[in-house]
């Protein structure tokens, strides 16, 4: 028996030692490439790592990283194959991980020293990337091209550029074309010198909102518990909200990011006025931020006449639906004092544990070309970053005469014009920190708001102090 | 724990024959537990007191992470009150149902493995499209219930769009789901000796006196099983806040595993999420050593009183 024990001990031991060895293994062959073979990094010790071997002849490799299926992945690596075959200097290849894992699997490689050169990086990453210092400048990335980015679609950490949006994405207000013809209501405005003020907004909404009996909010005998149809939606998931308060003369964050201003009441005003389309205007659905599909439960469904919502929407659902039948159209969103929406777009960076910045650059640069990236934008998924598409008009003609977009005079101006008007404003992830923190404590806060329970003011209020904390990442 | 009245040399010359036999068998799960639960354990412990992101190198930070958990966090306590609060309803209300579904299944009526089967279904059924159809019944203004509720003239229950609803109705779906609990009951009952049954029918004992003073006491280590089971499940509930409400409205399903994933999976404070799991390791140590401190009270023994 005491053979026995003194075997296990043994084993026990080389067990050990053999766990050590592994974990050793894979620390000696750090390097800054994860390549597909990262694999073999804890087969034996006695591998030295290899010193990258770069003659003049040889390629620099880079490694691109993105969300989506491996199929999406095989997708954009055909795109890179073109870039390869370009040149003769850089070789890109395409690293595809699921949306759900995407920023894990990043942060799990940045703690190995192991992530890609470039890649894309959620909206709400991006600042706190930057500030923990894994991110290079890209300013320059742009010089002496005939087109740069829309200006709102540059992200920034104190003052410095460190990443372009990979498309551009902004807030619209889709609307179902028969519910306004049937209810004899103007079409809501595409043009954004006619915008309609928000009081404009919630009387057609009223005309648009109907009971059982076919009566409207604020007639006699309406059955605000019997709405077969709603007039409006407003999505209220927290980022989307500080269009609101941007409209009503306040805001989240001051013009840095740095001071936390949803505790003003021209703030808070804005977030009850949404809450109360609901609450007192009876004209919009109960939402409570729960799920992100407000085009899908709202204008899909055919349960509400109007909805705002991002214009990814345009390629991701409303297109199968117009084919099923739905007629519907985009126009710019109404406002409380000032003409706002909000401009967005995940953000492509270049990471500062790369050996090869410049090439990284050069492939960015390449790659955002919209013709490298036609199936996104012509499907209407994504819009195209650089300024030429939005003032050359055979440029907005090629991306927008086709039948997966809305007529083309009214996506022209309520899309393609509104962008770029001054009405456009970068969402606070572009240049404030905590972003992902803050919105979640909004979110949370606001819970009771939708449904009545208490007030926008008081529900910040009480969280004002919790919110100040989040922005400043001390929580 | 057993002792046996043993004389002690018998007893080590038993224990060295068939324990090296046992502790060589153990080997495997003992590898397991170490590498898979104890030092994991142990690493969350050690990363809890570090400020790690994931980016930067983590530095020892002692006990603040815990400090701010249960000074500042805007969250944790609303997380925990609605956890209990669930596994509370939860628990209670599937133990009853389950009981109650598996006594009508024990019995002889038509048809009754269809049934039995038609009861177990929710619990193998795939949880996304559980919560999808859940969200249908549930939702607020056009959903089946309030079509329903509507249709008798009654107003909307905005279910789990309202914070004080929400933890109710993501237990029903608890409770609609414990089939494993009631296939577990099923198994128990038929191990109720028929004869004390027949003894006491001939006795003239009631249905309900046959219930409370045999079949009960005959369960109760089941009941034990299943209540310990169900306390533990309930108590790690995830799923539905992931699934239905984003821990909303508010932080009314904000449940502690939720706030733990949201933490580190979102935020990627990895260090404050490590520090929450270690408080929800504690919760779930405490209840589960409650339970079974208590449990002699209660437990009906057929073997006497070997204490």
């Amino acid at each position: 028996m005491k053979a026995m024990k003194k075997g296990m001990m043994l084993s026990v031991v080389m067990i050990l030692i053999l766990a050590m060895i592994v974990g050793c293994g894979s620390n000696n062959n750090k390097n800054t490439n994860a390549s597909p073979s990262e694999g073999k990094a804890s087969t034996a010790p006695e591998t030295t790592t290899e010193p990258e071997k770069t003659s003049k002849t040889e390629k620099v490799k880079i490694t691109y990283s993105m969300w989506g299926s491996a199929e999406e992945g095989s997708k954009t690596q055909e795109a890179a194959d073109k870039f390869n075959a370009t040149q003769d200097r850089i070789e890109v290849e395409v690293q595809a991980i699921p949306w759900e894992n995407y920023m894990t699997k990043l942060n799990t490689q940045a703690t190995a020293g192991q992530l890609p050169d470039t890649g894309i990086l959620k909206e709400d990453g991006v600042i706190q990337w930057s500030s923990d210092g894994m991110l290079n400048d890209v300013s320059s990335m742009y010089e002496g091209s005939d087109s740069k980015p829309l200006d709102s679609l540059a992200y920034k950490y104190q003052g410095k550029t460190v990443a372009y949006a990979a498309a551009n994405e902004i807030l619209l207000l889709y609307y179902n074309k028969d519910m306004f013809d049937k209810a004899n209501v103007p079409y809501p405005p595409s043009v954004l010198e006619k915008a309609w003020t928000w009081d404009e907004f919630v009387a057609a909404a009223k005309k648009l909102t109907n009971d059982k009996n076919g009566k409207h909010p604020g007639e006699d005998g309406f059955d605000s518990q019997g709405i077969v149809q709603y007039g409006a939606s407003v999505e209220n998931l927290a980022w989307q909200l500080e269009t609101w308060a941007l409209s009503n003369g306040g805001g989240f964050y001051n013009n840095d990011g740095t001071e936390v201003r949803i505790g003003e009441d021209a703030s808070t005003e804005a977030i009850q006025k949404v809450a109360d389309l609901y609450l007192k205007d009876h004209v919009a659905p109960l939402s409570v931020g729960q799920t992100d599909d407000g085009i899908q439960r709202t204008i899909i469904a055919g349960t509400v006449a109007m909805a705002t919502n991002g214009q990814w929407n345009v390629g991701t659902s409303l297109n199968a639906a117009k084919e099923a039948g739905l007629k519907y159209g985009v126009a710019v969103l109404p406002y409380m004092k000032e003409k706002v929406t909000l401009n967005t777009g995940g953000a492509n960076v270049v990471f500062s544990q790369t050996k090869h910045p410049q090439e990284a650059m050069e492939w960015l640069k390449w790659y955002t070309a919209e013709e490298n990236n036609w199936g996104l934008i012509s499907s209407g998924i994504w819009m195209p970053i650089l300024e030429k598409w939005y003032t050359d008009e055979t440029l907005t003609h090629k991306w927008v005469d086709n039948p997966n977009f809305p007529p083309y005079d009214e996506y022209k101006s309520a899309v393609v014009d509104y962008a770029q008007s001054s009405a456009a404003r970068p969402a606070s992830w572009f240049f404030t920190n905590n972003t992902t923190d803050f919105n979640t404590l909004l979110g949370s806060s606001l819970g009771d708001v939708w449904t009545g329970k208490t007030t926008a003011k008081d529900a910040i209020a009480k969280n004002l102090e919790a919110l100040k904390a989040a922005n400043k990442g001390d929580k | 724990m057993e002792t046996y009245n043993k004389p002690p040399q018998r007893r080590s010359r038993f224990l060295s024959s068939e324990a090296s036999v046992a502790y060589i068998c153990l080997i495997p799960a003992f590898f397991g537990l170490i590498f898979l639960t104890y030092l994991p354990l142990a690493g969350v412990l050690g990363i809890s007191m570090t400020n790690w992101t994931g980016l930067k190198n983590p530095e020892f930070v002692g006990f603040s992470n815990y400090i701010k958990l249960f000074t500042t966090d805007p969250y944790i306590k609303d997380s925990i009150i609605a956890t209990i609060y669930f596994a509370f309803l939860s628990v209670a209300g599937s133990m009853i149902y389950s009981l109650f579904i598996a006594m009508l299944l024990n019995r002889k009526i038509p048809a009754r493995g269809f049934f039995r089967a038609v009861f177990y279904v929710p619990f193998v059924l795939p949880a996304v499209a559980i919560y999808v159809g859940w969200s249908w019944l549930y939702e607020a203004n056009f959903g089946f219930f309030n079509y329903l509720l509507s249709k008798v003239g009654l107003n909307k229950i905005l279910f789990i769009a309202d914070s004080s609803y929400v933890v109710p109705s993501l237990s029903l779906i608890a409770v609609w789901l414990s089939g494993n609990l009631i296939v577990i009951f099923l198994a128990g009952l038929q191990n109720v000796p028929s004869i004390y049954h027949e003894a006491a029918e001939m006795d003239g004992a009631s249905g309900w006196n046959r219930f409370w003073h045999i079949t009960l006491p005959s369960m109760t280590p089941i009941i034990f099983y299943n209540l310990l089971l169900s306390l533990i499940a309930n108590l790690q509930v995830v799923t539905p806040a992931l699934a239905l409400t984003n821990g909303g409205p508010g932080n009314s399903s904000r449940f502690m595993t939720y706030l733990m994933y949201d933490q580190a999976f979102v935020n990627y404070k990895l260090g404050y999420a490590c520090a929450t799991t270690f408080i929800i390791f504690a919760i779930l140590a405490v209840f589960t050593v409650v339970l079974f401190k208590t449990s002699n009270r209660w437990i009906f023994s057929e073997g006497g009183d070997d204490k």
